[in-house]
């Protein structure tokens, strides 16, 4: 009888799914129980949080471990040595680039000729419009009065990038090659990417020296991963035939990788390098706090000292930077060779190196007759700081803006933020548990639920719950408000091209904007308060929702809508039972980002002022304390790996199901 | 037959699964290929034996799935043979090492592929001189060597572009050349003309025999098309299931198919088209009269069945009369086609 | 001006010193600098004398709490402002572990303490006593606090015990930690748009004395012992229950291997004492006039060579 029911049951609902629902709702049931029991005072407090003396020291067992390694190991002694050979490359670039005093003592070059470089290869890449913007960014920065410092984060993003590229470059041939290494990175990657940037920054400095030398390590630390999984991608994707013609001209396995492998997958190398780029960018402020010169240190000592008018040109600045970077290199991913006829003299084929040599040599010389090619002093610059703080600040001082900002402040704060984090402190440390692995279970299945068990389970031991329940609190809260902000964003913008080209533009530059100038503002405006930690942290949450929103109902099959559309559906309905359904996957995808992105953002918010685990890792960056900070590390990476596993299953299971392509 | 053999192939066989040689080994005889299928593995290539002779052109003929590009892969040592033995020219493959094999494939053996197998970054002339290139031949040297073979498949001026500004029959044309390039003794063509239009195709055809006629290589030649196998094979292999189910001349397949599965093949083709006067030249009997070719084909000859009265028509290989041509048996073909 | 000349200029003069001046190394002297004005201004100011004297100088940017255990390995050479309050802790640790020492303390005091912008003087008249802010405690009431004050209290990580002196003195304060000063910063510069009275923590000598002129709040005076012993204070059961000293030393530090490296520049280092009234000119020349660094330095330098040039000879 029973196998008759379960047989029915199956043609209906899939008995998995079935199981998986009631399993998370048993449970959650647990979980309201136990609270319930909490509130009632019946919960003995061994179990609501588990008591200090249980807790094993993991920081100090840690810091042992470390230090095994480092001293009794000499791993310090091997960084340190390799500390020479970085900070022999990084000088070689400071001297080119600001004119450092150090070996070849030849540069700096002067802002006139890489303005003129960057155009000419703009121009090559993209034509007039990449040209201007190349050399409009040089121009930019040289007038705003940036130049000095804005070449000493190139100086070390020279070293720091293509270093990244040669170690993501190699590790990913080892992963393609050999199944073993692939499987040990995979779980090492996907840890780095969750992990908190402030955690690789104390090694960094540890191991580095405090410095550019530091700053450079912890940047391609942070850029190596995607080029890892682009080059093992682009290798797996080269066409089997290809190989076969490459094995029957007689290739050995070194010609066969040097010459058929690596040139096929291009494209995806170049990927890489876009994204490694960007990575090498997005760090630039970050490692400031570890000593690494330019816009970044610039920037905190601007907003040390509250200018916002130069902290938001010195954004600007990077922003330019970025998109230039980013256009040129996403311009070389699909740029196709193209063949000279025969007999096209040597200096046609090579136009665009003799260009840029040329381009630059006469810079070069003509700076030596004109002053301001060479440099612009403080003096000459047009920097609009002052009237910028005059403006933000007038604006901040507006009634209107008072008005709403202190009555969303007051709503926020009073009636949903504070009693939210307060309930969620009140829930018992298992009770937590159990509802963070219904939860997986339901979307996810088994495996997610497992591993938020032992996630959650660890995140519980490492003696930072509380912290760690108000880091997940501002991340619900954020993402929360992010998706009831960015997704009707996202599907209003869909309805048209133009559109959705404007919002993407925006998306991107919200995404490269250095996020730590945001914090002022909402600071300004809604005092030091959770509204602001959670505002700081909407703005970087809400650019994937609304992207991969519009990307997931316009990649909706067109036969689909039209087939809607042939039914007499209303415009409404077509969004709600064909769309939205169809780019839900997608919409997902963005989702998990938007939560990845908030892990990123909360730590940042610190500097408002929180009580989470992100202040606690600022705390450890002024020490020697590499237990602690990779405990504190670890726990938020934990949180943000369930939810990663968990969403990313449940999008792929789900696209699978509907027949849509990854 | 005193031809030489070139490629010698003995109950070869090419398992897929995860792990072939245990499972050949402690595998019963004649396991058919769906029961390998359920023991979890796949029979590419199923106990093929089969022997190509100096200057022949062998066509592998096949339906999709039958093993006819895992076997040429065995041939070329692309793919490592589960069981059995392959040898070129005299040499075991699966002996060689890696280097005595990149050696055999420097100077002995080209091949053509499907969809090209070209490198996109590399213009026309770098990807014919790629295997004179890894062989490390000098620059100047393969570089006059690219050219003469580009000349020689008719890309001559389009030496600077880059495959994706070619069309798919030049981008094949380049596949080509680069197989000749290392002047290869043997030469596999794994379905090289399937991409293409069936105009282009036609074309390529001619072009290919113009090439086989001027080069007389030994000649491995995979196709699905029967047209194609008729119009160029010396002798044809029709596998089906990973084995090859006969191997023989085209008029022996069409007038005696050996199983069932190759008669429904060839039930469909026009065998006057085929069958060649020679082929049904019977010793005893020479007829009278003027002679026919041995070469021509039953329906070349299809005005002279119908009119002539000689119940017998002598036929001639080289001005020699060979034997003698039974009227009625040619006209029976000849109508079955129509 | 030609580049090139001056570069190979750079290059030779790089060794120079070598052989021509005093017994000084020619390799940098490493001086971190750090996220707020006067401190770069000063060790940029240091930097240019010791460049002077035939020195090569390096920048590094640091934190401000790291940069002690740099010094100890000698990654950096020095560092010109050991506040008492903010920094003590880290150096008097770092001072255990050996390869730094004291260099000697600048004439300067600094002082950290609760601080209120003047305008907020309007509303709370009483104003500098603790006693009178504490009455008027309702006049910093906000949204989140209800009817109690918000004292916004620096970095948790400055370990400033706000939170301890409010309930030693039983004020009516609900004590909020910002992030970081530029948090600080934007409280006081969001309170400035509509004069809103605001108590933040602050310090002297700062930038922010420029910007917004204000007072510390007077609390019960400062006695030796009032962080350890209940007894001392005005409530004896609690620690924490004065104000903080107002007159914090301010030291330089310097790596122990300077004195054999650079003999000259450390004898200088240990002679060179700024008072408040020139750091906050250094700091006004970046912060209000806008300079950069350098320049503000060379400015000062120029604009004061009778304070400097008596170190140096």
């Amino acid at each position: 009888m029973a196998d008759i029911t379960s047989d029915l049951k199956a043609d209906t609902t899939s008995p998995a799914q079935w199981s998986r629902s009631k399993w998370a709702s048993v449970l959650l049931l647990v979980a309201v129980v136990l609270t319930t029991l909490r509130y009632g005072g019946l919960l003995p407090d061994s179990l609501h949080r588990i008591p200090e003396a249980m807790i094993p020291p993991f920081a100090a067992w840690l810091d042992v471990f470390f230090n095994f390694v480092k001293d009794d190991l000499g791993l310090l002694t091997l960084t340190r040595t390799l500390t020479e050979g970085l900070e022999w490359l990084l000088d070689i670039t400071a001297n080119l680039m600001f004119g450092k005093r150090r070996w070849p003592f030849i540069g700096p070059i002067p802002w006139t000729a890489v303005a003129g470089v960057a155009a000419v290869v703009g121009y090559h890449l993209g034509g007039w419009r990449m040209a201007l913007l190349g050399a409009g960014t040089f121009i930019w920065t040289a007038l705003i009065g940036q130049w000095t410092i804005a070449m000493e984060t190139m100086s070390v993003l020279m070293v720091a990038a293509p270093l990244a590229f040669f170690i993501g470059l190699g590790l990913g041939i080892l992963a393609w090659k050999y199944a073993a290494v692939n499987r040990a990175i995979k779980p090492i990657l996907s840890v780095l990417q969750t992990l908190p940037f402030f955690t690789y920054l104390l090694p960094a400095v540890i191991f580095f020296k405090v410095g550019p030398t530091a700053g450079a390590v912890a940047t391609t630390i942070y850029a190596i991963p995607p080029m890892i999984l682009m080059t093992t991608l682009g290798l797996q994707k080269v066409p089997s035939e290809v190989v076969e013609a490459g094995n029957m001209s007689g290739c050995t396995k070194w010609q066969l990788l040097r010459h058929v492998y690596l040139p096929s997958a291009r494209t995806e190398i170049l990927v890489g390098v876009n994204q490694v780029i960007m990575l090498c960018l997005a760090m630039v402020v970050l490692t400031a706090f570890i000593g690494m010169p330019g816009l970044g240190a610039k920037l905190l000592a601007m907003m040390g000292s509250f200018k916002l008018g130069r902290s938001f040109e010195i954004g600007v600045t990077i922003v330019l930077l970025a998109v230039t970077l980013d256009r040129m290199s996403k311009a070389w991913v699909v740029r196709q060779p193209v063949h000279f006829e025969r007999g096209t003299p040597w200096w046609r084929k090579h136009i665009v190196l003799l260009m840029c040599i040329g381009v630059f040599v006469f810079f070069c010389i003509a700076a030596q007759f004109v002053q301001v090619f060479a440099e612009i002093g403080r003096k000459q610059n047009f920097s609009q700081g002052k009237e910028i703080d005059t403006l933000i600040k007038g604006f901040l001082a507006l009634d209107p803006v008072q008005n709403t900002t202190q009555a969303i402040r007051y709503v926020l704060n009073v009636w949903i933020l504070n009693p939210f984090r307060d309930f969620l402190l009140s829930i018992p440390t298992p009770a937590f548990i159990l509802l963070v692995v219904a939860f997986a279970l339901s979307l996810g299945g088994g495996r997610p639920a497992i591993y938020a068990a032992i996630f959650f389970g660890l995140v519980a031991l490492s003696g930072w719950w509380d912290r760690s329940v108000i880091t997940l609190y501002s991340v619900i809260s954020a993402v929360t408000l992010a998706l009831l902000i960015g997704v009707p964003l996202g599907i209003t913008a869909a309805r048209s091209e133009k559109w959705s080209q404007r919002v993407l533009l925006a998306c991107d530059t919200a995404q490269t904007f250095p996020s730590f100038i945001y914090l002022i503002p909402a600071i300004m405006l809604f005092g030091i308060t959770a509204t602001s930690v959670v505002m700081s942290i909407l703005i970087f949450a809400m650019v994937p929702l609304t992207r991969y929103t519009i990307e997931g109902l316009r990649t909706v099959p067109p036969e689909m809508t039209e087939a809607a559309d042939m039914a007499g559906a209303t415009r409404m309905q077509k969004l709600m039972k064909v769309q939205l359904p169809l780019a839900l996957p997608t919409m997902a995808v963005g989702f998990n980002q938007a939560i990845m992105f908030a892990f990123f953002m909360v730590i940042i918010a610190a500097f408002i002022g929180t009580q989470d685990l992100g202040q606690e890792l600022q705390r450890t960056l002024a020490g020697t304390d590499l237990g602690k900070n990779f405990v504190l590390g670890i726990c938020v990476s934990l949180m943000a790996l369930t939810f990663d596993l968990t969403i990313m299953k449940w999008a792929t299971e789900r696209k699978k199901a509907l027949g849509l392509p990854d | 037959m005193t031809a030489e053999t070139v490629i010698s192939c003995k109950n070869a066989w090419k398992i897929f699964g995860a792990d072939p040689k245990k499972y050949l080994r402690s595998m019963p005889a004649g396991l058919s290929f769906d029961d390998i299928r359920a023991d979890g593995y796949i029979a590419g290539v199923k106990d093929v034996s089969i022997d190509v002779t100096r200057g022949e052109m062998l066509v592998i003929m096949g339906l999709s799935g039958s093993g006819k590009s895992t076997l040429v892969r065995c041939f070329s040592r692309l793919h490592d043979i589960t069981g059995g033995t392959i040898t070129v020219e005299g040499q075991d493959l699966m002996s060689l090492s890696e280097k005595e094999l990149i050696e055999l494939r420097r100077n002995k053996m080209g091949m053509v592929f499907q969809s090209f197998g070209l490198l996109p970054h590399r213009t026309v002339l770098e990807n014919v001189a790629f295997p004179l290139e890894m062989r490390g031949q000098d620059k100047h040297a393969r570089r006059e060597r690219a050219l003469e073979v580009v000349k020689l498949v008719g890309l001559e001026g389009r030496e600077e572009y880059f495959p994706r500004e070619l069309s798919g029959g030049q981008q094949q044309r380049v596949g080509i050349a680069r197989s000749l390039a290392i002047e290869p003794d043997i030469w596999f063509l794994d379905e090289p003309f399937s991409a293409l239009d069936p105009l282009i195709r036609r074309e390529m055809q001619d072009e290919f025999l113009r090439l086989q006629g001027m080069l007389g290589k030994t000649i491995v030649f995979i196709t699905h098309d029967f047209d194609e196998a008729l119009r160029l094979a010396d002798r044809i292999a029709i596998m089906k299931d990973g084995a090859v189910e006969q191997c023989d001349t085209p008029d022996q397949i069409v007038l005696n198919p050996a199983t069932e599965y190759v008669r429904k093949f060839t039930e469909e083709i026009d065998k006057a088209r085929v069958v060649r006067a020679g082929v049904l030249a019977q010793g005893q009997v020479m007829g009278e009269g003027e002679p026919v070719e041995a070469s021509a084909s039953v329906q070349d000859l299809a005005r002279l069945l119908v009119q002539d009265a000689r119940a017998v028509i002598p036929v001639a290989q080289s001005s020699k009369v060979i034997g003698g041509m039974d009227r009625a048996a040619a006209l029976e073909i000849l109508l079955e086609a129509s | 001006m030609n580049k090139f000349t001056t570069a190979l200029t750079a290059g030779v003069l790089a060794f120079a010193p070598m052989t021509l001046l005093a017994e000084d190394s020619s390799d940098p002297i490493v001086i971190p600098v750090h996220n707020w004005s006067s401190q770069i201004v000063m060790s940029h100011v240091v930097g240019q004398i010791f460049e002077s004297m035939g020195n090569n100088v390096e920048f590094v940017t640091t934190d401000s709490q790291a940069v002690y255990e740099s010094v100890r390995l000698g990654d950096v050479t020095l560092e010109m402002e050991v506040w008492e309050g903010a920094f003590g802790a880290s150096f008097r640790a770092a001072l255990e572990k050996g390869g730094l020492h004291d260099a000697g303390d600048h004439d300067a005091v600094t002082r950290e303490d609760w601080w209120y912008p003047m305008w907020t003087k309007d509303a709370c008249p009483g104003l500098p006593s603790w006693e009178a802010l504490n009455e008027c405690a309702a006049v910093f009431a906000t949204a989140e606090t209800g009817d109690k004050g918000r004292y916004l209290d620096g970095p948790v990580d400055w370990l400033k015990h706000g939170q301890e002196r409010v309930e030693a003195l039983g004020m009516d304060f609900v004590v909020v930690n910002a992030g970081s000063a530029a948090a600080l910063w934007a409280e006081i510069g969001a309170a400035e748009a509509d004069k809103r009275p605001v108590v933040v923590f602050n310090w002297t000598p700062n930038f922010a004395e420029a910007v917004w002129p204000g007072e510390f709040v007077e609390f019960p005076e400062w006695v030796d012992g009032c962080d350890k012993d209940p007894a001392v204070g005005p409530n004896p059961d609690a620690l924490y229950d004065c104000g903080n000293p107002a007159d914090g030393y301010l030291k330089k530090a310097a790596w122990d291997g300077m004195k054999d490296k650079w003999p000259g520049a450390y004898d200088v280092l240990t002679k060179i004492s700024f008072t408040n009234p020139q750091i906050a000119e250094m700091a006004r020349l970046v912060d209000v006039e806008e300079l950069e660094p350098e320049e503000a330095a060379a400015e000062w330098l120029e604009a004061n060579p009778d304070v400097w040039q008596g170190w140096t000879s």
